[in-house]
């Protein structure tokens, strides 16, 4: 999978691209808007995600000439927060997803594995981790073969850290993966947690193994250890 | 007091000391002329009832007005001046008069010679007088006053006008303007003093605006990057539970200025008005979807939910405020209510109500919609939630009361 990361701010670049080649994704970034048009004549992308505050010419218009010249390619909007305008002109004019900065990796992350999932593997819409199988179709869990009785929130929840395997997520992304960011995440500490014992009470239930792990204060990490 | 009425006031009261002095004045000089006139005409009287005397030896009587009689014992003296009561045949009454009397020798008689006139033409004067200061003192009041009124009126009518205007301001019309429609040197100079504030006050708020958007923005990146770096920062795996912990708290905190910087430009981009779409939002689906979203809420706090919400309640707005002003106030109503306590819920076509139970507000509820206003100082909150629903009534136009009644907060928002 190729990726073009197209956004000014290099320390972020920076971080963004790092997390990206850790999930094993090939990236290229490009800073301004010209660097952008240059990368997208010359090569084709997978996904690409585009910041529209992009010095030296409008996002918007980029996504122009990524309809023109990358047509299979999945996109990723990140915008300002707030700016709900550019959410929607954004969509209208072909993006497949946005995200508001400032956004938790695991959240980027979970978008860029969603919009993988939805362009490049037709059919089969599924998440695996060991014996846990999540059809993200109809929203089913399965374990060992047998389905799994998951509320809305557990459900989300055990996506999340499927996705995101192998890696600490804070609390804080959680809560904004769940709740979106309206809503105070200290508030959210406490359900969070009693969502995560459930979660466990019924992976462990159906003889699936525990992969939650806590880690410290900061959150956890769903990995086979 | 309006300036019509002190003036007004004003030239009343020295109308009526002017009218009182010049009154009593006029009194004095007439009564002293009348009597000085009275007196003359008696002792011509009596002058002349001595020579007819004197002629014919015959007195003279002419009563009340004229009397004369032979006297005996008596001294001559001179004349004496007495006001006194007399019986008048044609009235049947006493009646005041004005006697002027005197003994003198005439022929080597003695006779007591008196005139007499009446004072009631004195009264009669001093009546007419009254009345006549008092006629004149009213039409000239009366007078005066619509003259004043409406020379006031005009005189000050651009500057009521100027007034009426000035209410009109507000800091966040960029295009306010004073009309200048006076000749007068003064008001135009007040106008344009104004008019020069005004245009500070506006510029003042518009670049404060303009400073809260620049620096929530330009802080936004720095945050991103912060906050990004600590979440790689986290995967290190040989990271020990101290370093985790200075991790994580600075972690939560840089999330928590990131969040304040949102919620700050928010609110300044709701009172630029900034949110310009506008489309028919389901007032009350959004409402059913956001109640959803405080499930783990209120069943953490054992709160009963009580809701009668219309369907279809459909509002011309903008979406995402309305979804602000919602999340707000359901989130405030959960937080604030006691547990196992009752929130009510219930949306009409024009009237949004939310109340939930809990202790009374520790601070006026005055300033409940104040940016900043915290009832719990120690509160994770930054107390701009209400501040955005406020704001986002504002620019609907929609009215929003808060009330607090037999142990319910209750707020109001009406369509």
């Amino acid at each position: 999978m190729k990726i073009l990361i197209i956004e000014d701010e290099k320390e972020l670049v920076g971080a963004i691209k790092g997390f990206l080649e850790s999930e094993g994704y090939l990236c290229e970034t490009a800073g301004t808007y010209f660097k952008a048009e240059d990368c997208l004549s010359a090569f084709n992308y997978d996904i690409i995600i585009l910041d529209l505050t992009l010095p030296g010419g409008n996002g918007i218009d980029l996504i122009k000439l990524i309809k023109s010249r990358n047509k299979q390619a999945g996109l990723l909007i990140v915008s300002a927060k707030n700016s709900l305008d550019d959410k929607i002109r954004g969509l209208d004019m072909g993006a497949d997803d946005y995200i508001t900065k400032p956004f938790h990796l695991a959240e980027l992350n979970s978008r860029i594995k969603s919009l993988e999932r939805r362009r490049y593997f037709d059919g089969a819409n599924e998440l695996i981790f060991n014996e846990i199988k999540i059809d993200i179709d109809s929203n089913e869990v399965y374990i060992n073969g047998t389905i799994v009785d998951l509320t809305k929130k557990e459900y989300e929840i055990l996506v999340f850290f499927v996705v995101n395997r192998n890696r600490v997520i804070s609390r804080e992304s959680i809560a904004e993966h769940v709740w979106g960011d309206n809503i105070s995440i200290a508030d959210n500490y406490d359900f969070i947690y009693s969502h995560i014992k459930n979660l466990r009470k019924k992976i462990e239930l159906k003889n699936g193994r525990n992969y939650l792990h806590n880690i410290y204060g900061i959150g956890y990490k769903f990995s086979e250890r | 007091m309006r300036l019509l009425q002190k003036t007004n006031r004003a030239y009343f009261l020295v109308s009526v000391t002017a009218f009182v002095i010049a009154g009593t004045v006029i009194y004095f000089v007439l009564s002293f002329i009348f009597d000085d006139q009275l007196n003359e005409k008696l002792m011509a009287d009596i002058e002349n009832v001595k020579l007819m005397i004197g002629k014919s030896g015959n007195l003279q009587n002419y009563y009340p007005f004229i009397e004369s009689r032979e006297v005996h014992g008596q001294s001559a003296r001179s004349y004496k001046n007495i006001d006194t009561l007399v019986f008048d045949l044609a009235e049947k009454e006493n009646i005041s008069y004005r006697q002027i009397s005197l003994v003198t020798t005439i022929n080597g008689k003695k006779f007591f010679i008196a005139a007499r006139d009446t004072l009631l033409e004195k009264s009669d004067l001093l009546a007419t007088i009254a009345i006549v200061i008092t006629s004149v003192f009213l039409l000239l009041l009366i007078s005066m006053y619509f003259i004043n009124r409406k020379l006031s009126l005009n005189i000050w009518k651009p500057f009521y006008k100027t007034l009426d205007e000035l209410k009109e301001f507000s800091h966040d019309k960029p295009d306010f303007r004073l009309s200048s429609g006076s000749r007068l040197e003064e008001f135009t100079e007040l106008n344009n003093s104004l008019e020069k504030l005004t245009q500070k006050v506006i510029s003042d708020y518009q670049s404060l605006k303009r400073f809260t958007e620049d620096a929530s923005h330009e802080i936004q990146t720095p945050l991103s990057v912060i906050q990004s770096k600590m979440e790689t920062l986290m995967q290190h795996p040989d990271l020990k539970k101290d370093q985790a912990d200075l991790i994580n708290s600075a972690y939560v905190y840089t999330i928590r200025i990131s969040k304040l910087t949102q919620t700050l430009l928010l609110l300044t981009k709701i009172a630029n008005d900034q949110f310009p779409e506008r489309r028919a939002v389901n007032f009350s689906d959004l409402l059913d979807e956001k109640i959803n979203l405080y499930d783990d809420h209120i069943i953490g706090k054992s709160l009963i939910i009580n809701k009668i919400i219309e369907p279809d309640c459909i509002l011309e707005t903008n979406f995402f405020l309305a979804e602000s002003l919602i999340i707000n106030l359901l989130g405030n109503a959960v937080k604030h209510s006691n547990s196992e306590g009752i929130i009510h819920i219930r949306l009409k076509k024009n009237n949004f109500e939310i109340l939930n139970t809990g202790k009374p507000l520790s601070a006026p509820a005055s300033k409940l919609f104040d940016r900043f206003y915290k009832t719990d100082k120690s509160s994770d909150s930054y107390g701009l939630g209400l501040a955005i629903v406020k704001e986002i009534c504002n620019l609907n136009k929609w009215e929003i009361k808060y009330e607090y009644e037999e142990g319910l907060h209750k707020v109001i928002v009406k369509f």
